[in-house]
């Protein structure tokens, strides 16, 4: 591995032509993932997670989906844009991937033993009954009881939050160094939620993978995550540590969300806010920042000119994406500003 | 799963009998019967006759004494030809319809479900666009055309090269039965064929299709393990019903063909109200198809395990 990062991801692009023209899905993301690590990808719907992370596996379809451009590195190696056998040397052995709805996730034709058990034929070239054995410890390990009955049931015989400990059951199968869990908890009803958090943070910290996971419930990041990348209309608005991000955030986008968050901190008076209106339209992205039309703090430049990442060369880690981080911006009441001056990419 | 094939064993037994008794009653509705022509030239002869047929019998009578027969298999004798047996005849030309029948029924299946992935696999480029031209001809155009023009075909292909490649028409050998097998499962070849598409094509955006990929099978494993198995399903349900039109739909085929199928005797028996040959040959048919349905819905049972345990 040497001094390569786990996954390095940059300058990544998605587009995706439609009857009413082309999408800019994700418009130049930068993170990276170290191994071990936990990142959190945040924003609400539509604003590009889902594509990203499906991008990196190869799984959007194309078209009409279509990589414009970027890099993703894991442990050195370019694995964007791989034909599919090439690519099928990282999906599911190195990478793993669990979905949001579990319940339509998995084929209902082959029972859940024969679906955990191809993923190790496949790629470890195990006999059916190697692989079946092995099957058995996996759903043992994420904790479904009766494994070796359950190993010969249908999709439809398990219950949603079983179904998603068997998926997290298949995705470990070769046991990958990284595991993306795209929102794998929005299905699922919240007491099942919490069991599935902790299951996931459980097998991170024994066998060290590293995770992306993708939510828009703050909530989620709070629990789970060391990092978080901020996303918004294609981009990344904000990335630093969870304490980064909770508190200091310094985009108006992060704040705003925190305010749209329900504490248990009792406060009198205390109300939600939502954020007032909804995401640009990314048939024709804005000139100039994406979260310009809802900001209260918007100035005139924020309409002109995407800006670009600010950060503290102090933490060069912690960077936002806004115009009041430039040097001789007004101060903003509850936005963390500690007079960047280092800003790199656009 | 021995329970559900009971039950649909005994669900189909009731089918039959009222295909039986509404055969029956449909078909002494009919004014006329079979002593009508040229046979019973005086009042003596069609009593005597009549007698000896049953037909003088209360219609209560008839049709329990016809029941009690058609349970220990018995249909009786034909009234217009002589002396022979329904059953006989059913036994003789039956074989040769429900071979034609399942020739064609495993063309059309197997085609459609072949035509019906590939189109799917090359959406809207060329072969698609030409498969699908087929298909819509194959639905459009009667089954008697298509015979008529397999044969006309045949026979300048034979008169071309000289030689007979395969037989114009008659019965006897495998190879006399390939075009008319073909020809009569166009229809349904074609009908599968856009079933099977349109199956195939949701079950790609279905999300197991996403985890297959994400898992890192290769595309043909996720097309025969994934894809292939599930879009099947849809195409399953509609082959009992299609067994049924064309084992019955057949006579017109068997008759452009010459093929001495059951099919002539079912329509030659209507339009001489041969009573005991029309339900001979209804209630086999019923029963038959009955029993494909059945059939059909084990099998289904067997590939969808979601309706096993129902």
């Amino acid at each position: 591995m040497g001094t390569h990062k786990l996954l390095e991801v940059s300058n990544l692009s998605v587009e995706f032509e439609t009857y009413g023209g082309v999408v800019k899905a994700v418009r130049g993301v930068d993170f990276s993932v170290d191994a071990g690590e936990v990142l959190a990808i945040v924003g609400e719907s539509g604003c590009g997670k889902s594509v990203t992370v499906q991008s990196i596996m190869g799984i959007i379809p194309m078209p009409p989906g279509k990589i414009t451009g970027g890099s993703a590195k894991l442990k050195g190696e370019e694995i964007l844009g791989l034909q599919a056998q090439a690519a099928n040397q990282f999906r599911g052995k190195e990478i793993g991937m669990i979905f949001q709805d579990p319940m339509t996730s998995l084929n209902p034709t082959m029972t859940i033993g024969a679906q955990i058990a191809e993923t190790l034929k496949v790629h470890r070239g195990l006999s059916t009954q190697q692989a079946s054995e092995i099957a058995s410890e996996l759903l043992i390990r994420t904790r479904i009881p009766e494994a070796q009955k359950r190993l010969n049931q249908y999709p439809f015989e398990f219950s949603g939050g079983m179904l998603q400990r068997a998926m997290i059951a298949q995705s470990l199968a070769c046991s990958p160094s990284l595991l993306i869990a795209d929102e794998p908890t929005t299905a699922l009803d919240v007491t099942i939620q919490a069991q599935i958090l902790d299951l996931l943070k459980e097998l991170q910290s024994r066998d060290g993978m590293a995770i992306i996971l993708i939510t828009h419930d703050l909530a989620v990041v709070a629990r789970t995550a060391q990092n978080v990348c901020v996303m918004y209309a294609g981009q990344i608005v904000e990335q630093g540590s969870v304490d980064d991000i909770f508190y200091k955030s310094a985009h108006p986008y992060t704040l705003g969300l925190k305010l749209a968050m329900p504490s248990n901190v009792s406060q009198q008076n205390k109300k939600l806010e939502p954020i007032p209106g909804s995401p640009p339209d990314l048939f024709s992205p804005p000139s100039g920042c994406g979260y310009a039309a809802r900001c209260p703090h918007a100035m005139r430049i924020c309409h002109k000119e995407n800006p670009p990442l600010f950060s503290d060369p102090r933490e060069p880690l912690h960077a936002a994406r806004c115009w009041l981080q430039a040097p001789g911006a007004p101060k903003t009441q509850g936005l963390y500003q500690p007079n960047l001056i280092a800003s790199h990419g656009a | 799963m021995l329970k559900y094939t009971l039950g649909r064993i005994l669900s189909g037994l009731v089918t039959i009998w009222f295909i039986a008794t509404a055969t029956f009653l449909a078909m002494h509705a009919v004014p006329g019967d079979p002593l009508m022509n040229e046979k019973a030239t005086t009042p003596e002869i069609r009593e005597n006759l009549a007698r000896k047929y049953g037909l003088d019998k209360p219609i209560v009578e008839q049709y329990v004494i016809y029941l009690g027969n058609m349970v220990q298999g018995d249909f009786g004798i034909s009234f217009t030809q002589q002396n022979r047996k329904v059953n006989d005849i059913i036994q003789d030309h039956f074989p040769v319809s429900a071979a034609l029948g399942i020739l064609a029924i495993t063309f059309a299946a197997l085609g459609g479900i072949l035509w019906g992935a590939l189109t799917a696999l090359y959406r809207n480029q060329l072969p698609d666009i030409i498969i699908m031209f087929l298909v819509i001809l194959g639905i459009s155009v009667p089954s008697f055309v298509f015979a008529a023009l397999g044969q006309l075909l045949l026979v300048n292909i034979n008169q071309w090269f000289n030689i007979s490649f395969l037989p114009v028409a008659g019965w006897g050998t495998f190879a006399h039965m390939i075009v008319p097998s073909l020809v009569l499962g166009l229809g349904t070849m074609a009908l599968l064929t856009r079933l099977m598409r349109s199956s195939m094509l949701e079950i790609v955006n279905e999300d197991f299709i996403r985890t297959a990929r994400a898992k890192g099978l290769s595309p043909s494993r996720i097309f025969f393990q994934h894809q292939l198995r599930n879009a099947i399903l849809p195409v399953v349900t509609v082959l009992g019903p299609q067994i049924a039109a064309i084992t019955t739909g057949g006579f017109v085929v068997e008759l452009v063909f010459a093929i001495p199928g059951l099919g002539r005797y079912f329509v030659q028996a209507v339009q001489q109200l041969d009573y005991t040959v029309i339900m001979g040959t209804t209630v086999f048919y019923g029963a038959f198809l009955v029993f494909m349905v059945i059939l059909v819905d084990i099998i289904y049972g067997f590939i969808d395990p979601r309706v096993r345990l129902k």
